[in-house]
């Protein structure tokens, strides 16, 4: 018993960083660095709502199977830093999620919003670039590791510029050049096109990364400020990233209208 | 009328109206100088001669198979990498006159704007003529490489009419013109400012916005002026205030001895000046084909030992390769880059028949490789074509060709109507492969035992495991399907099964099996090889190859967000209710 209680305690008060600089098994990759190669998960309820929130109901339709499951906040400190008509913004989008929400018209979720959508995620980590290929809406980003001297991104996009380096044991990611149309979350949290995100991937051991992200925009926020969160490996033997194009079940949404038989 | 004394002129020397009697020198304090020719980018100078030889009554010239005679003025058009159409440049239009406007109008509406077709730009009411008060009717249309051409009735003046420029000081810039080049002040109808060079005219009219772009390696690269001394017009030039940013020189390949200078003009119009005799150069198709490889090539490889086929690669020199060869070229090894170059632009313009300017002017593709040369993808069967069709097959494709006729008839009653493609799904595989006209990235990231291929186009991402893991049920089909690599020697082999079938690349369904080879054959070389087996639709295997281009230096894949900006979608789906309801009785 008292053996069991101690490895806790350990295991509490390891900070990310200083856990992956005494692992030793935290797998290597050619270079030395970790090697992240493999199919990750987040597990929780950041993409309902990156804050603290009670369940709530969903789509009548749907029961109970729709509702909201209530979760703990990821957002340090608790509340996103909004500027007051910022934050009038969220809640129209929260009202309006049903239609407006980009995951519910299957657009690609930019950052951070794939990493903590509940679906798999891969890494494919090769020795100038990084591919991350999400479940979700065919998103793909690649986090360029061979440009010394990033330049600015060529064009906005939904996913955004993403340019890494190695610091210690940790895989930062600068991503910048985001279109503004994505949101974070179901809950209508979002940000603009001046959106800067400091990604933050440490291993906790094997099977885990500490993901943190830092959101900078001084168009809709007061202030920089930071989620955190674990991502899973999928243990699975077959795990996999499965292909999902969502487009087929959005179009409804989007054209229904249309349909010689509308349906919306 | 008019010309008819300059005729022998523009046969012996090919150029436009010759002002000067040859031999004599100017008198004039500027030099006088006549309209030679307007340079045309084009890939396929041969298309280029055939559409306006047919659309505007322009004449080949012997022995040129990259100009015509326009009543005096010359087009030349030069294969060259074009960076988007004439509007934006100091150069506007050019102009042809018609003594019946209506009728020739008329005449060009019926040829469409498919591919090499003519494109018209309508007014606010749709349509393509408007009598302009005081001056004459007119419209505007544009030839398949972006050039906007404006079409007049003038009686006075007929043929090649004028030269528009666009500047952001008209009255300035004319007088640029006189005092460089000569030309006679004249009132167009006495209400519009312009010079008369012979009878063609040459105006301006203020540019709408800011500076005008440049015209070099716009679809008119620049305007030619004819002196018959250069040396001499090189002097008054130059104390007229031109800037000479080619000396007079001979141009390599040219076709005669005569020289030719560039200089800068107002409004970054990049302009001509040549000698009496000036016949153009010869097509040099300049960008060069990557050689082949003479012997084996042995691969760099990751630094976990596996073959690197990393880096960003595109598919625009295969643009163009038809999948089947062509039933008159049945026995041709190999085309002529300029026969290559003329099937690419055929693509090129195919593809891109109802865009708008922003899209001619960045995304045309084919300045990236010379075009390959290769007459078609199938390599096996050996005569290049598909194997003959089951049973099976002939019923599906029968059905097809029904579906696609009934939907001519009836358009999308929803978005199932409509390719995966066309809703920005998927283009499946292999199709998600084949090279298309604008988007032709394909990067490779490997990480040990997977390689992820992505594609730019409606971005679609393969991972590809590259040891053997168990295949999905059967209950589990999918656009892009199972796939299984692995190495062979320096080659990937991907087999892929359990497609969904709600794509298909000419037939093939949910019971294909893909088999695709990579192999990297040089440096910037990237073979690709498929094999199509399905035989609910043919015969036997079948099999494909055509070949990536490393591009690493230049190339970005570019974030295609094809479904979040799908307004195609839309606009088709409320097209077909429009037209639902005109049938239905009401209107539009």
């Amino acid at each position: 018993m008292k053996y069991l209680l101690t490895v806790v305690a350990v295991a509490v008060a390891l900070t990310p960083t200083s856990m992956s600089a005494q692992s030793s098994d935290v797998p290597r990759a050619w270079d030395g660095h970790p090697d992240l190669n493999g199919v990750w998960q987040a597990i929780g309820t950041a993409h309902w709502d990156l804050e603290d929130h009670p369940s709530g109901p969903g789509h009548p339709d749907l029961g109970a199977i729709g509702a909201i499951p209530p979760g703990q906040g990821v957002v340090e400190g608790g509340e996103i830093p909004y500027r007051p008509e910022a934050l009038q913004q969220r809640q129209e989008n929260f009202e309006n999620r049903m239609a407006n929400d980009p995951e519910a018209k299957c657009y690609m979720p930019g950052v951070p919003r794939a990493t903590y959508l509940p679906h798999p995620f891969q890494i494919i980590q090769g020795n100038q670039k990084i591919q991350i290929v999400y479940g979700f809406a065919e998103a793909n980003r690649t986090i360029h590791m061979d440009k010394d001297d990033p330049e600015p991104p060529p064009i906005d996009s939904w996913m955004g510029r993403s340019h890494g380096r190695w610091e210690d044991d940790t895989l930062v990611v600068d991503a910048q050049g985001f279109t503004g149309e994505a949101w974070f979350d179901r809950a209508g949290n979002y940000a603009s096109a001046a959106l800067r995100v400091e990604e933050r991937y440490t291993p906790m051991g094997r099977n885990a990364l500490m993901y943190e992200a830092t959101i900078a925009d001084d168009t809709v926020f007061t202030r920089p400020w930071k989620i955190s969160m674990p991502l899973y490996r999928r243990l699975e033997e077959n795990a996999r990233v499965l292909e999902f194009k969502c487009v087929e079940y959005s179009e409804d949404l989007l054209y229904g209208h249309l349909r010689r038989e509308p349906t919306r | 009328m008019r010309r008819t004394t300059s005729l022998a002129a523009v046969a012996l020397v090919a150029v436009g109206l010759f002002a000067g009697t040859p031999g004599i020198v100017p008198e004039v304090a500027a030099a006088e100088a006549d309209y030679h020719h307007v340079h045309i980018t084009s890939f396929g100078p041969a298309v280029s001669v055939s559409w306006y030889t047919e659309h505007l009554d322009c004449q080949p010239i012997a022995d040129r198979d990259d100009a015509v005679d326009c009543q005096g003025v010359e087009l030349i058009f030069v294969p060259q990498p074009t960076t988007g159409g004439t509007q934006g440049t100091g150069v506007n239009h050019i102009s042809f006159s018609y003594a019946d406007l209506t009728a020739k109008m008329a005449e060009l509406e019926a040829v469409g704007s498919r591919g090499s077709g003519v494109r018209h730009q309508r007014f606010e009411d749709g349509s393509t003529l408007r009598e302009e008060p005081g001056l004459f009717k007119h419209g505007f249309i544009f030839d398949p490489w972006g050039t906007r051409i404006e079409l007049i009735e003038d009686s006075e003046y007929l043929g090649f009419h004028h030269i528009h420029l666009s500047s952001t000081d008209p009255e300035g810039t004319l007088a640029w013109y006189q005092d460089v080049f000569g030309g006679k002040t004249a009132r167009m109808r006495g209400r519009l400012d312009g010079l008369l060079f012979g009878d063609v005219w040459l105006l301006a009219a203020k540019h709408a916005e800011g500076v005008p772009a440049t015209t070099k390696g716009r679809a008119i690269d620049h305007l030619g002026f004819v002196v018959d001394d250069l040396d001499g017009a090189a002097v008054e030039m130059r104390r007229a205030g031109a800037d000479f940013q080619v000396e007079p020189t001979v141009p390599d390949n040219a076709r005669t001895s005569a020289r030719r200078a560039f200089i800068s003009g107002p409004d970054n119009v990049r302009l001509a000046v040549v000698e009496a005799g000036f016949a153009g150069v010869e097509a040099d198709h300049a960008v060069a084909a990557i050689a082949e490889p003479t012997e084996p090539f042995n691969p760099p490889q990751t630094p976990w030992g596996e073959p690197d086929l990393q880096g960003v690669w595109t598919g625009n020199a295969a643009h163009g390769i038809p999948l089947e060869r062509p039933l008159d070229l049945t026995t041709l090894e190999n085309l002529t880059p300029a026969e290559a170059a003329a099937r690419r632009e055929g693509g090129t313009l195919g593809s891109i028949w109802g865009y708008e300017r922003e899209w001619r002017d960045t995304t045309l593709g084919y300045d990236k490789n010379a075009p390959s040369t290769q007459v078609a993808m199938i390599v096996d069967p050996a005569d290049g074509r598909l194997p003959a069709m089951t049973a099976a097959g002939e019923r599906t494709a029968e059905a097809a060709a029904r579906a696609r006729a009934l939907y001519t008839e009836n358009r999308s009653a929803g978005p199932e109507d409509l390719t995966p493609y066309v809703r920005c799904i998927s283009r499946g595989l292999p199709g998600m492969m084949m090279p298309s006209i604008y988007n032709n990235g394909l990067q490779i990231v490997q990480g040990p035992g997977f390689v992820a291929i992505q594609k730019e186009m409606i971005h679609e991402t393969r991972v590809i495991p590259t040891e053997k893991r168990a295949p999905l049920g059967d209950k589990l089909k999918t656009y892009l399907g199972d796939p299984q690599g692995h190495w062979d020697g320096n080659t990937l082999i991907v087999e892929t099964k359990n497609f969904n079938g709600k794509t298909n690349y000419r037939g093939s369904g949910s019971e294909m099996t893909l088999t695709e080879r990579f192999t990297r054959t040089a440096t910037n070389r990237l073979e690709y090889r498929f094999t199509v087996d399905d035989q609910t639709m043919w015969t036997q295997p079948w099999t494909g190859m055509f070949t990536f281009n490393l591009d690493n230096d230049q190339y970005d894949l570019v974030e295609y967000a094809c479904h979040e900006g799908n307004y195609g979608m839309t606009n088709i789906l409320s097209g077909a209710r429009a037209l639902d309801r005109e049938r239905a009785g009401g209107s539009r």
